[in-house]
């Protein structure tokens, strides 16, 4: 399925519909501060009923005109999702696993490291290329790990996770 | 008379050793960020800002300033040479650019797109000098009613203009924008809304981390995920790198004319600068005699784009200060900038800080001095820049994508914000959904919450004052007509009248 299609479209229409629908109704059942006696027109609950309720029409919209609706056929979406997918999941393990568990620039040298060795090392073309270039992302990621932490530790004053 | 004083108050007050450079370092880092292609003048604006903490108020200003300037102007070097934007702001530019440089003149194009560029900036400067105290004038008799229309009229103005081919898209990414300003306490009662269970989330979804998401990590994915783009370097280190005075007077009215549509996209909220290259670019073309070159590697053309581009910069700070409301999206960065820092931008602006405005014009100069300077003695230098290999250079922006957003509150969970928005906006970009009306609506979702209410509140839940005073009146009819003009029958209908059909977004 492409991203930019009308099955691409009719999907997200349903589910900003779920997300419209599941906003009114929470505006709906929100604590209206009874107790409080606040204005009834100042409830919190009202202004994400009405967000919900445009998001529901807007996506009903969406799914009507998906067909009808203008696409560049000679435009390609071309990109590699092996590179994509490296990419998110690395960056996700590096950012959600590694920062807070262990300390910041060990964290951030294993993932420069990896990233650009996972993209570099196999585009050379034979072994004393291979190793050259995995001896170089690996001084680069351990050179801008500690030139990292240093700036923003000592000269922006920011205490590192 | 009196701003002309305030404005040559400003210039002088900053024309210190220190001051220049911050320009200088802020500039050059600002050029080298527009210039790689997945490094865009918000993400740079977003995690200076984070860097900015511990600076004094005017000094991380005038930086975030530097940047944004440096960002949006740098954008024309990979454009040039890549035929890649490194902004989207860049984008016309690269029609006639990449051309140029096809044709041996890069040099050339490069030196034609800085003079472009300064040029407009200034005209974006004296129009922001001339018009912004009026407006913060006109504001002071905004009351809730106007301010929710004002917020409305952001949200359906934007979605219009960069949905591109379909509006609804825009509008929905304007939605979502608002809806995750409803996330943490309210304005009023302070009550907390869909927290879904996490006490982090009770102050809201913070605007760096969403936005150093959206535009840092999403960019990185979308650089990775695309194929690798091809240099041109064809005779870039021969041909001449200083634009032609004839040539500049020659096009003195595709500047002047580029630089004031520049500066009115810029004050429409929410927009942005790729807009204003392409509106400058569409005007150049149909009022040029040498039109059917454009495209081709005209040199007006690229004239037209750049100097468009450039003076949106100045236009959207003119909401930004005067209403709060930023007219592009590194703009609502600096909004959230002038907060951390301090500053209250809105109405009140010209009572609280009289001579803030003019500083802000000062530091444009300054920043325009800068590229004006970088842009003609350092092309040899920005082309070796646009060959550090995108492997290298991503890791290094997502690191600093993770310890900008954690720098501001020192909790792990802006990281995971940032991560969630970053996977979120590279979605909906390939589905073609803009992320400038998602930012504004993040920006104006607070604002809109709270004008209606405190509306409703006031008039005892009539809605009649909604529809009643002038200004109201004025920001519904203008909504009005902006739906209806995006929907197809009445597009049909007009493209009937006027004799043509709806005109391609290129």
């Amino acid at each position: 399925m492409r991203f930019d299609s009308a099955t691409a479209d009719r999907v997200t229409a349903a589910v900003f519909f779920a997300l419209g629908a599941a906003m009114a109704w929470g505006g709906y059942v929100m604590d209206r501060l009874e107790i409080r006696q606040i204005h009834p027109a100042s409830i919190p609950g009202l202004v994400p009923m009405i967000l919900g309720g445009a998001l529901m029409i807007c996506a009903a919209l969406l799914a009507i005109n998906a067909p009808r609706t203008p696409r560049d056929p000679d435009e390609v979406e071309s990109g590699s999702w092996g590179n994509f997918l490296f990419t998110l999941l690395w960056s996700c393990f590096y950012a959600l696993v590694m920062v807070g568990r262990l300390e910041f620039a060990i964290a951030t040298a294993i993932f420069i490291t990896g990233f650009a060795g996972w993209f570099l090392v196999p585009a050379a073309t034979d072994t004393p290329s291979r190793l050259k270039a995995a001896g170089f992302v690996a001084v680069f990621g351990i050179v801008a790990a500690v030139a990292i932490s240093a700036l923003f530790r000592y000269g922006f004053l920011v205490r590192l996770p | 008379m009196e701003g002309l004083s305030n404005f040559v108050a400003a210039i002088v007050a900053l024309a210190s050793p220190m001051s220049v450079f911050h320009v200088a370092w802020a500039t050059l880092l600002g050029i080298f960020v527009g210039s790689l292609p997945g490094l865009t003048a918000t993400m740079g604006v977003a995690l200076l800002t984070t860097l900015t903490y511990t600076m004094e108020r005017d000094t991380a200003i005038l930086v975030l300033i530097c940047m944004y300037v440096g960002a949006i102007y740098g954008g024309s070097r990979s454009a040039i040479l890549l035929n890649i934007p490194g902004t989207p702001a860049s984008a016309a530019t690269s029609l006639d650019g990449y051309p140029l440089a096809q044709q041996g003149k890069a040099g050339y194009a490069m030196a034609l797109a800085t003079a472009g560029s300064a040029l407009g900036t200034l005209v974006g400067i004296l129009m922001l000098v001339i018009l912004a105290p009026p407006l913060a004038e006109i504001a002071l008799d905004f009351g809730s009613f106007e301010f929710f229309w004002l917020a409305v009229f952001g949200i359906v103005i934007s979605g219009q203009l960069t949905g591109g081919v379909t509006p609804l898209k825009g509008y929905i990414a304007g939605l979502l924008g608002l809806m995750v300003a409803m996330i943490g306490s309210e304005g009023i009662h302070a009550h907390v809304r869909f927290n879904l269970g996490f006490h982090q989330m009770n102050g809201g979804i913070a605007l760096i981390p969403a936005m150093v998401g959206a535009f840092g990590f999403a960019e990185v994915l979308t650089v990775m995920w695309r194929n690798k783009p091809e240099l041109i370097e064809k005779e870039t280190t021969s041909d001449r790198i200083l634009p032609r005075i004839a040539d500049l007077i020659r096009y003195k009215f595709t500047i002047l004319r580029s630089g004031i549509i520049g500066t009115l996209v810029g004050i429409i909220p929410g927009v942005g600068e790729d807009i204003g290259a392409w509106a400058s670019y569409a005007a150049a073309k149909k009022t040029s005699p040498e039109r059917d070159s454009f495209g081709k590697g005209s040199q007006e053309g690229l004239t037209a784009a750049e100097t468009g581009n450039s003076a949106v910069v100045p236009g959207s700070l003119i909401p930004a200060l005067t209403l709060a409301v930023p007219g592009s999206a590194p703009a609502a960065v600096l909004i959230a900038a002038l907060f951390i820092h301090g500053i209250r931008p809105g109405p009140m602006i010209m009572f609280e800080q009289p001579t803030f405005i003019y500083s802000i014009a000062a530091m444009l100069v300054f920043a325009t001095i800068a590229i004006a300077i970088y842009g003609l003695s350092l092309t040899r230098l920005f082309i070796l820049v646009l060959k550090i290999p995108r492997e290298i250079l991503m890791p290094v922006v997502f690191t600093l994508c993770v310890i900008g957003p954690y720098a501001l509150t020192q909790r792990l969970f802006d990281v995971w914000v940032m991560v969630g928005f970053g996977l979120f906006g590279f979605v909906l970009r390939q589905m073609k959904y803009p992320m400038a009306p998602l930012v504004l609506g993040i920006i104006l979702g607070a604002l809109l919450d709270k004008s209606l209410r405190r509306g409703l509140t006031l008039s005892n839940g009539s809605l009649e004052p909604f529809f009643t005073r002038p200004i109201s009146v004025f920001f519904v009819l203008v909504i009005v007509l902006s739906i209806a003009m995006g929907l197809p029958p009445v597009r049909r209908a007009m493209g009937r009248l006027t004799g043509r059909g709806r005109p391609t977004e290129k």
